[in-house]
């Protein structure tokens, strides 16, 4: 491999990635994607707009209002209205729950007669009406443990929230945003670089020169490896200080490990735009092919765990959750080398990115189809 | 050595080149003449040994039978593959891509080779424009800098692909120096095809194809003695023939006299022994009355600026009805600017225009002339995805024409320039000549008074040219319609009334084309007047 | 008005003719809306639970009984607590429960019996969910003196299916992002293959070039979204529709012009396809962020509030969600139609007349 051809490949690319405002790929799309998410991706739903039907006016139904109104989770807004109204009220997507007092909700329950809380939620965004479930029974069942017989004979939940003490949701999200970009712009990038070549017939210098096919790979490659082996530093950077992400393991094994899976997604844009005959087509493959298994087979939003059947096994196909795994430990676990899940990880990693390489390898071919 | 066994290359599943066998000798250049899809740059593609092929290639002890096997002759090889500024980079500048070129081709860098790098490039008239980006670049201009990146590892076996289309005469003048000059010095072997016959006769040796075989070879003398007996002056005649402007070709005996062939004529020669006669041309005489000397067009001290640099400065120009105009110049030299001016896609930044005897001033001034302009442009710009019918009816439409009466014009038009057969084709898989026939169908379709052509002819082999010239003159002479045209075939301009020469964007000459012979009276072409005005 | 159809039809022909256009077409209105329903799953389920039980086991067994499908795996014992946190660091499970040696004792004899409980809070929200499923559990083995249960009424979309959901808004998002890529490839195509000089000189007023051609582009979306409803939405995911189609096919016009109006903005400073699909992505991901997709408006930040009253996707979500799955009335549809149609309005004049400059 002659050095002197990568130097040139590299300098020529560069040129190009700047005059076309390419460069910003590696940086304004992962920003914007890291950030968007970041921000915008709450799995806690706070402020549920609460609309409590109170029909008993009692001592307990202002009671169980007061827990309501306390609840960081939820705005509440007390009125006397028909059922028919606050039902088109929620139509009109103005509330999402409505909480129904029985009229006779505290005679009943002092007697010991069982008493039912009618709840209504808008159910049109199902995850969150599933939260807001939860939330609602919880303060319910808040107030009728106020009312139990005495201290005893109630199970105790003790719960410790490992990783992620306050359960915020960047620290959820954001690493695994990190495996996103990490995967989408060097494929793409990749993917663009090639096929414009051959689109646009500059192809043929190589084809007619004595530039090997390694030596092209390797030219080609090497820019955005490099520009994107920074990009890995400006969204550490992010991560860290914008969104407060602690870190806990070891840097070394977050820059090996992101290095590594860069490697990868560079080998997925290549096979892309060896089998694509334009920019466009090369585009779209790349994000068919990694967009959807990025974000649904990495275990960002769905754990691994809870995976069967074909979703566990394309799970364990894409490098995605092995990069992941390693990122969530880093940032939030920090077992680091000690842990051997961590090392088989990389090895696999590093296993793909030169499977990946050399199929590319095998596949380009010095000549017109 | 170079020895070419046997080879065939299919593209498309089509055989694209069959039984191809041939010597080239260290420091001989061998041309590659044909029509449009004879199978030349198949055959260059393969010797360069970046497409599958069947058959053998010896170059010296080497042998390869696929481009894997070529890779260890890459290092002789130049390969220059056909089409404008296909292997730039667009938003690389010239010295960019010297750079570029000069590591990928692992050059050694010492004083000889700076030396050669800079003839190259005061050869090409590249020079000053070293900071320039490819992508601005003239057409020509990137043909130039495309040999330059070829030639600039003094490669031992030469391929070029249709390198001096849309080059200016000088420039291909300077080029052919270095080509005879390192075929000399260095004995580099030099495979060439070539659209200019100019440039076929000084070659060592031609090979003629035609539909995927050679049909003729030996060097010009030889070819144009072999076609002697069939070319005679204009004649009228009942037996098979063509005639193109004064020469008649037949292939029986007529009671004529003979003219001397020219390379060109070999195409017709063989046109005529496969039996491919030449489509009749008529064009419907118009029915209004031509009124002669009628300023259609007046250009007073036009200016263009792209920064500091003038692309056109102070350039008066007229255009009377019924007349042609050549528009001819080095590249770079402001043509096609000057073109686009006069077509408004490019604002004036100085200078007047007037058209059927009204200024110009703003869009609207323009927008009710428009139905009166035809334009073809240096590509031949037509929509991609739909048939050449569907290209014709769109632009039918788009200028009023009722659909009955489109149906008809269309009928006539196919019929007159011959590419009826072609009318459900996707205009890409065409050959470069048809294309440019429908690109002039279609800027005729609505009857305009004055076309505007630019480089029409580039890249169009030799009967499809002839063609399209008389069509040209029909057209003058039956609709009277006056027609500017930009080229780089000498030959061409004196099928011109008047030609007009521009230099760094400004008008040295503007004269009759007779005019211009009694100027220089020992000039036997019009291709040394303009070296007169240019050297 | 000829003249119009003939550049309509034109359009057409040659979007159906690119081969990759259609491909891409297809399958976002297809399979991405598709994928998106069935593979988005936040809901917590099958989550994997370990257990440590040192109690006597009588108890803990009927508490774990209770934990089963669709919810929870089989949970899985550990020997110690050391196992079990090493599991939840391998994320082989999500939740770990602790018994310890008291908890059955306690229990009978009333005295506060505790269960440990280690989340892997990296997956907060599956974990927090699994939580709540556990204390909905231990509440039937809980004595309450207030006998009350909560009457639950998951309205629109009893199940809570998120497949219905995610589908409904990834074929909002699609709509957003082709209608402007395809906009804005209709003109730059013809820079990139040099006939917009031709285009140039045709004599025709630009404004007719311009609305047949956007116009070409929003037929083209609107036949999309029928292929995308009737066989995705409605055939293979049978999601209900509790308003009037129509309106949602009215509602979806207007907004496909709005987004065809930015489309034509992006045309007239983008030079090639690749600068298209920068631009487009930079200005419609904070639009599809800010919409209220992904996190409901009045849970933003105040400032981001106001912005997102001004991107037209977020009444147009609003208004798609209350077709589909709220049924509202038409009436009480028209903050999203005048939303819509007044944002609509703006957008499209400002890229009519920013790509009409270069005319």
């Amino acid at each position: 491999m002659r050095l002197r051809i990568v130097k040139a490949y590299f300098i020529k690319e560069m040129i190009e990635l700047i005059r076309t405002k390419m460069i910003m790929m590696p940086y304004l799309m992962p920003l914007l994607i890291v950030i968007l998410f970041g921000y915008g991706i709450k799995m806690q739903v706070t402020g549920v707009r609460t609309l409590i039907l109170d029909n008993d006016n009692s001592q307990i139904s202002r009671k169980l209002i007061l827990k309501f109104e306390h609840s960081k989770y939820f705005t509440t807004t007390v009125k006397n209205m028909s059922e028919k109204d606050a039902l088109r009220e929620m139509k009109k997507a103005n509330i999402d729950a409505i909480i129904i007092i029985p009229s006779s909700f505290e005679k009943n329950s002092l007697k010991g007669v069982k008493t039912e809380i009618g709840v209504f939620i808008d159910a049109s965004f199902p995850s969150r009406a599933t939260t807001m479930s939860n939330y609602i029974q919880g303060v319910v069942m808040d107030l009728a443990s106020d009312f139990h017989i005495d201290s005893s004979g109630v199970i105790n939940i003790n719960t410790r929230n490992l990783f992620n003490q306050a359960l915020r949701d960047e620290e959820m999200i954001v690493p695994g945003l990190i495996g996103m970009v990490l995967l989408i712009s060097p494929a793409i990038l990749t993917a663009l670089i090639i096929a414009r070549e051959k689109e646009e017939g500059t192809i043929f210098n190589f084809y007619s020169s004595s530039v090997s096919k390694l030596e092209f790979l390797v030219a080609k490659l090497s820019a955005i490896f490099f520009l994107v082996s920074i990009a890995i530093f400006v969204i550490f950077l992010v991560a860290s200080y914008l969104f407060n992400l602690p870190f806990r393991g070891s840097f070394f094994l977050f820059w090996l490990a992101s290095e590594l899976y860069v490697f990868t997604a560079l080998g997925f844009g290549l096979l892309v735009s060896i089998l694509a005959s334009s920019q466009i087509i090369a585009m779209i493959v790349t994000l068919m092919l990694t967009i959807i298994p990025a974000f649904m087979y990495s275990g960002m939003i769905m754990p691994i765990s809870s995976m069967s059947g074909d979703a566990f096994i394309t799970a364990h196909i894409y490098p995605v959750m092995y990069y992941n795994h390693i990122i969530y430990d880093t940032f939030l676990i920090g077992q680091g080398f000690k842990s051997a899940t961590n090392i088989s990880y990389l090895l696999i990693l590093f296993t793909y990115g030169v499977v990946l390489f050399m199929l590319g390898l095998l596949f380009l071919k010095k000549e017109i189809k | 050595m170079l020895e070419v066994k046997d080879l065939a290359v299919s593209h498309k599943k089509k055989l694209a080149i069959k039984n191809l066998s041939f010597k080239v000798a260290d420091g001989e250049i061998l041309g590659f003449i044909g029509a449009d899809g004879a199978g030349k740059s198949s055959a260059l593609n393969a010797i360069a040994g970046v497409i599958k092929f069947d058959g053998e290639i010896l170059y010296n002890e080497f042998s390869y039978k696929s481009p894997k096997e070529a890779q260890k002759v890459k290092h002789d090889i130049g390969y220059m593959p056909q089409g404008i500024g296909l292997v730039l980079y667009k938003t690389l500048t010239i010295k960019e891509h010297l750079d570029f070129f000069t590591d990928i081709r692992d050059i050694k860098i010492d004083r000889e080779f700076l030396e050669y790098k800079n003839h190259l490039l005061s050869m090409a008239g590249l020079e000053k424009f070293l900071e320039r980006r490819a992508g601005d670049l003239s057409g020509g201009m990137m043909q130039k800098l495309s040999l330059v990146c070829t030639m600039l590892h003094r490669p031992k076996l030469l391929i070029l692909d249709e390198p001096t289309t849309g080059v200016d005469p000088l420039s291909r003048i300077e080029l052919w120096e270095i080509l005879q000059q390192s075929a000399k010095e260095f004995n580099t072997i030099s495979i060439i095809s070539t659209a200019y016959m100019g440039e076929a006769s000084k070659m060592d040796n031609i090979l003629l194809f035609d539909e995927g075989e050679i049909i003729a070879r030996g060097n010009s003398e030889q070819l144009i003695e072999e076609i002697k007996p069939f070319v005679y002056d204009k004649i009228e005649t009942d037996k098979k023939h063509i005639t193109i402007s004064d020469t008649t070709y037949c292939l029986e005996n007529l009671e004529n006299q003979h003219q001397k062939p020219t390379l060109e004529s070999l195409f017709f020669v063989n046109a005529l022994k496969k039996d491919r006669l030449l489509p009749k041309l008529q064009i419907a005489k118009s029915k209004e009355s031509i009124d002669k000397n009628v300023v259609v067009m007046k250009a007073t001290k036009i200016t263009k600026k792209f920064g500091d640099f003038y692309a056109n400065r102070d350039v008066d120009c007229e255009l009377k009805s019924g007349e042609i105009l050549g528009l001819l110049g080095a590249n770079g030299a402001g043509k096609t600017t000057f073109i686009k001016m006069l077509l408004g896609l490019l604002p004036l930044d100085g200078g007047e225009l007037e058209l059927f005897d009204k200024k110009i001033k703003n869009s609207d001034d323009r927008n009710k002339l428009k139905s009166q302009i035809g334009y073809v442009s240096q590509h031949f710009a037509l929509y991609d995805d739909m048939t050449v019918r569907e290209n014709m009816m769109f632009f039918a439409s788009i200028h009023k024409i009722e659909t009955l009466k489109a149906i008809k014009l269309i009928d006539n038009y196919s019929k007159e320039l011959g590419f009826e057969k072609y009318l459900d084709e996707m205009p890409k898989s065409l050959p470069l000549g048809i294309n440019q026939r429908f690109s002039l169908a279609v800027s005729i379709l609505h009857e305009p008074k004055v076309l505007f052509l630019d480089e029409p002819t580039s890249g169009v082999d030799a009967i499809a040219r002839a063609q399209f010239w008389e069509l040209l003159k029909e057209l003058k002479n039956k609709r009277g319609i006056s027609i500017l045209i930009t080229t780089h075939y000498m030959s061409e301009a004196e099928f011109c009334d008047r030609v007009v020469l521009l230099k760094d964007g400004e008008k040295i000459a503007d004269d009759r084309v007779e005019n211009f012979y009694k100027k220089f009276p020992d000039a036997k072409s019009f291709e040394e007047i303009f070296l007169e005005y240019f050297r | 008005m000829k003249i119009f159809l003939t550049i309509l039809l034109k359009e057409l022909v040659s979007f159906f003719r690119s081969f990759g256009l259609v491909i891409l077409v297809i399958y976002f209105f297809t399979a991405e809306v598709y994928v998106a329903a069935n593979g988005m799953e936040i809901e917590a389920k099958n989550v994997a639970v370990g257990v440590v039980d040192k109690s006597a086991g009588g108890m803990s067994k009927k508490i774990l009984s209770n934990l089963h499908s669709p919810e929870f795996q089989t949970p899985k014992f550990y020997k110690s607590q050391k196992e079990l946190s090493d599991a939840i660091y391998n994320k082989d499970i999500m939740v770990g429960m602790i018994f310890d040696e008291q908890f059955e004792k306690n229990y009978y004899k009333n005295l506060n019996p505790t269960i440990n409980i280690l989340i892997d809070s990296t997956t907060a929200s599956q974990s927090l969910m699994a939580i709540g499923y556990i204390q909905n559990i231990l509440m039937k083995f809980n004595n309450l003196k207030l006998p009350v249960a909560l009457k639950m009424h998951k309205l629109f979309n009893q199940n809570a299916d998120t497949g219905l959901f995610m589908g409904v808004s990834e074929l909002l998002s699609v709509i957003t992002l082709l209608t402007t890529i395809l906009t804005a490839i209709a003109f730059v195509k013809e820079k990139e293959s040099g006939t917009w000089d031709i285009m140039l000189l045709m004599p025709v007023n630009p404004k007719i070039i311009i609305l047949a051609k956007s116009l070409s582009q929003i037929i083209i979306i609107m036949l999309g979204v029928t292929i995308s409803v009737g066989l995705i939405l409605f055939q293979s995911l049978d999601v209900p529709i509790n308003g009037n189609l129509l309106n949602f096919f009215i509602l979806t016009f207007f907004y496909v012009a709005t987004t065809a109006g930015i489309g034509l903005f992006i045309a007239a400073v983008s030079k090639n396809i690749m600068q298209i699909s920068q631009l487009s992505i930079v200005i419609m991901m904070p639009i599809i962020f800010l919409s209220g997709a992904w996190t409901p408006i009045y849970a933003m930040h105040p400032l981001l509030q106001y912005i997102s009253a001004i991107t037209p996707l977020s009444y147009y979500i609003e208004g798609c969600e209350s077709i589909f799955f709220r049924g509202t009335e038409f009436i009480d549809l028209l903050p999203y139609f005048g939303g819509v149609l007044i944002l609509g309005v703006i957008l499209y004049w400002y890229g009519f007349r920013k790509i009409g400059k270069l005319f």
